[in-house]
């Protein structure tokens, strides 16, 4: 086991420490210490008489009592204390030695502190998990072999197993409850944007939409300048109503495509995706849209100023098909292959070499006067 | 648009039901200008159920997002107590699941309010008519719902019924997706206008049977049937 000792190395420590510190298992860890000091005290007192030092290990006894208050009443946990409580159940295991008499170590007593001295086992269980739980209990059976040398029994071995048992099974079952409120954190905050976005989303549709498509259907019946600023207010209608329908990631490393596909959207491109949501792992959903956006500028720059485009996503289970289609100039036959061979590769380049990393294929159609049609075919992997 | 000889001899009778009055007064001034009859406005569905059967209107156009049986509710209603009647929804910015659930409840029409006039217009008239308005949007979502139910369907093994598009209405569904116009598609799969409006009238006719059937099977489980 290696010292949390400053640097990154501790402030990761102090993470793990308030990342499972949950008041009511270090309550449990208290009450433990508590219970198995009165064991100890059960222990010793009927046989007080046999040991070597009765007063030595009265104050042995005492200097565990305070101990143990004083981290009941103390209550913060960090990895100093966690060291500290380690090193006085060190001490009071090595101070049996003083007070015992050798003739009741040989026979395989109990050592003074007995159960209690797991406590520190189980704190490093709690607060780092199995790991440094297990080293716990390594550095107090080591303590406990030290003390009955060399006459090690078997019930020595039983501490030592018993030890190694607790630091491990608390430690695995710490780090559970710690994954499992990381996750329930996560969810809930999640849950908690999610509703918000709906709040907002429902008060935008209430207001602003309604009055920024309303605004565009009157000033394109005025014409003139008014046409203009209908122009205008129908562009942010459409980007507003794309964000408002957007959605955030809904596992992790998965994005979900219509949502971000809603975000192309524009008054003079028309997006078409199923109900619901078709999930790809995020890197192929960015470097889909990114293709598409790739198109669609493309559109924007070379199919005239009247084109539209519309966006279509088929979700096909094992594949995810995306149509970028316009009404546009379309391409002569030949010049595609042309650009190619020239060096010039352009937007076949462009759409291509994004979806490439993704394992899909790219199918340009186009005619003169019929447009241009870009399919891409993306295989649904597993995000990884 | 509206073919020869298909419209009827009196002015289309509509119904604007939006809980905003900017909008109700916009569309129906419009609607008015271009001849159509504006038999009556209502500010959410419940009113809307009642002018009805007063106003006797072909077309109800309805907003989706309204306090007091917002519009999937009112569409579904509005079809069944009203036979006849005809539901074109029209909205700002609706969830998808809200547009679909709207469609399969009956509504044979959408159209997002940034349309143009002559959009609405058209949509209008052809909801009229009985036929499907499909914007790309919703025939996007429609395509996805036939293959969700489809694999379902092939998973759970359990839905006997489940609806299934043929390869033809597949075809076109995809191709108003990509933002043809029933014309354009006509012209390059070499067949009539009109079988292309039909073929699109069949695809929205499966998806609310269907729709029909289950409710009518998660009503008897429910023993929400009234029969017994």
């Amino acid at each position: 086991m290696s010292a949390a000792t400053g640097g990154p190395r501790a402030a990761r420590a102090a993470v793990r420490l308030r990342d499972v510190g949950e008041a009511g298992l270090w309550r449990a860890v208290d009450v433990y210490r508590v219970f198995t000091l009165g064991y100890a005290f059960v222990l010793f007192v009927p046989v007080q008489d046999r040991y070597r030092h009765p007063a030595g290990a009265w104050a042995v006894l005492a200097a565990m009592t305070a101990w143990t208050l004083f981290v009941a009443v103390r209550r913060t946990r960090s990895p100093r204390m966690l060291w500290a409580d380690l090193g006085v159940a060190v001490l009071a295991v090595l101070a049996t030695d003083l007070v015992d008499s050798p003739a009741r170590i040989a026979a395989g007593a109990a050592t003074l502190p007995s159960m209690w001295t797991a406590t520190p086992v189980i704190s490093f269980a709690v607060a780092r998990g199995w790991r440094h739980g297990l080293a716990a209990a390594v550095v107090i059976s080591v303590t406990d072999v030290v003390e009955v040398a060399p006459h090690a029994s078997s019930s020595t071995v039983d501490s030592v197993v018993q030890l190694v048992l607790i630091g491990t099974v608390v430690g695995w079952t710490a780090e559970l409850y710690a994954a499992g409120r990381r996750r329930l954190a996560r969810a809930t905050a999640v849950e908690a944007a999610a509703r918000e976005r709906d709040r907002l989303a429902a008060d935008i549709h209430d207001s602003v939409l309604q009055v920024l498509a309303y605004v565009q259907h009157r000033g394109t019946e005025l014409g003139g300048e008014a046409a203009e600023l209908g122009r205008l207010a129908g562009q942010q209608e459409s980007r507003l109503r794309a964000l408002v329908a957007a959605r955030g990631p809904v596992a992790a490393g998965e994005a979900d495509l219509c949502a971000l596909l809603a975000e192309v959207e524009a008054p003079a491109v028309s997006v078409a995706v199923p109900a619901g949501t078709v999930m790809l792992p995020t890197r192929d959903a960015a470097a889909v849209v990114a293709a598409v956006r790739s198109a669609l500028d493309n559109v924007a720059r070379h199919a005239g100023d009247h084109a539209r485009a519309w966006v279509l996503l088929e979700d096909e289970g094992d594949m995810v098909t995306i149509t970028v289609r316009d009404d546009g100039a379309g391409i002569p036959a030949g010049r595609l292959e042309a650009a190619a061979a020239e060096g010039r590769l352009g937007v076949v380049a462009g759409v291509r070499g994004r979806v490439a990393g993704t394992g899909g294929s790219v199918t340009i159609t186009s005619a003169p006067g019929e447009g241009t049609e870009v399919e891409l075919r993306v295989p649904r992997r597993r995000a990884s | 648009m509206t073919g020869p000889g298909d419209l009827p001899a009196r002015p289309v009778r509509v119904m604007i039901v939006d809980d905003h009055p900017l909008w109700r007064d916009a569309v129906a001034r419009d609607l008015g200008e271009a001849g159509l009859e504006v038999v009556g406005t209502a500010g959410n569905g419940l009113e809307a159920l009642r002018r009805i059967p007063a106003a006797r209107p072909d077309v109800v156009v309805v907003d989706l997002q309204m306090p007091q049986l917002a519009g999937v509710e009112t569409a579904r209603r509005v079809v069944t107590e009203f036979p006849g009647t005809r539901v074109l929804v029209l909205t700002a910015s609706a969830e998808r699941s809200d547009v679909l659930e709207a469609v399969k409840a009956g509504a044979t029409g959408y159209l997002v309010k940034s349309a143009s006039r002559e959009e609405l217009l058209d949509a209008v008239a052809r909801t009229a008519l009985g036929e499907a308005v499909f914007t790309p949007g919703l025939a996007g979502l429609v395509l996805g719902e036939f293959r969700r139910m489809a694999g379902d369907g092939d998973a759970g093994g359990g839905a006997p019924e489940v609806p299934r598009l043929t390869e033809r209405e597949t075809e076109i569904l995809r191709l108003v997706a990509k933002g043809l116009t029933s014309r354009q598609i006509a012209d390059r799969l070499v067949i009539s206008h009109r079988t292309v409006q039909n073929h699109t009238q069949n695809v929205l006719g499966k998806l609310q049977l269907h729709n029909r059937v289950e409710l009518a099977r998660y009503a008897i489980e429910q023993g929400l049937d009234g029969a017994g």
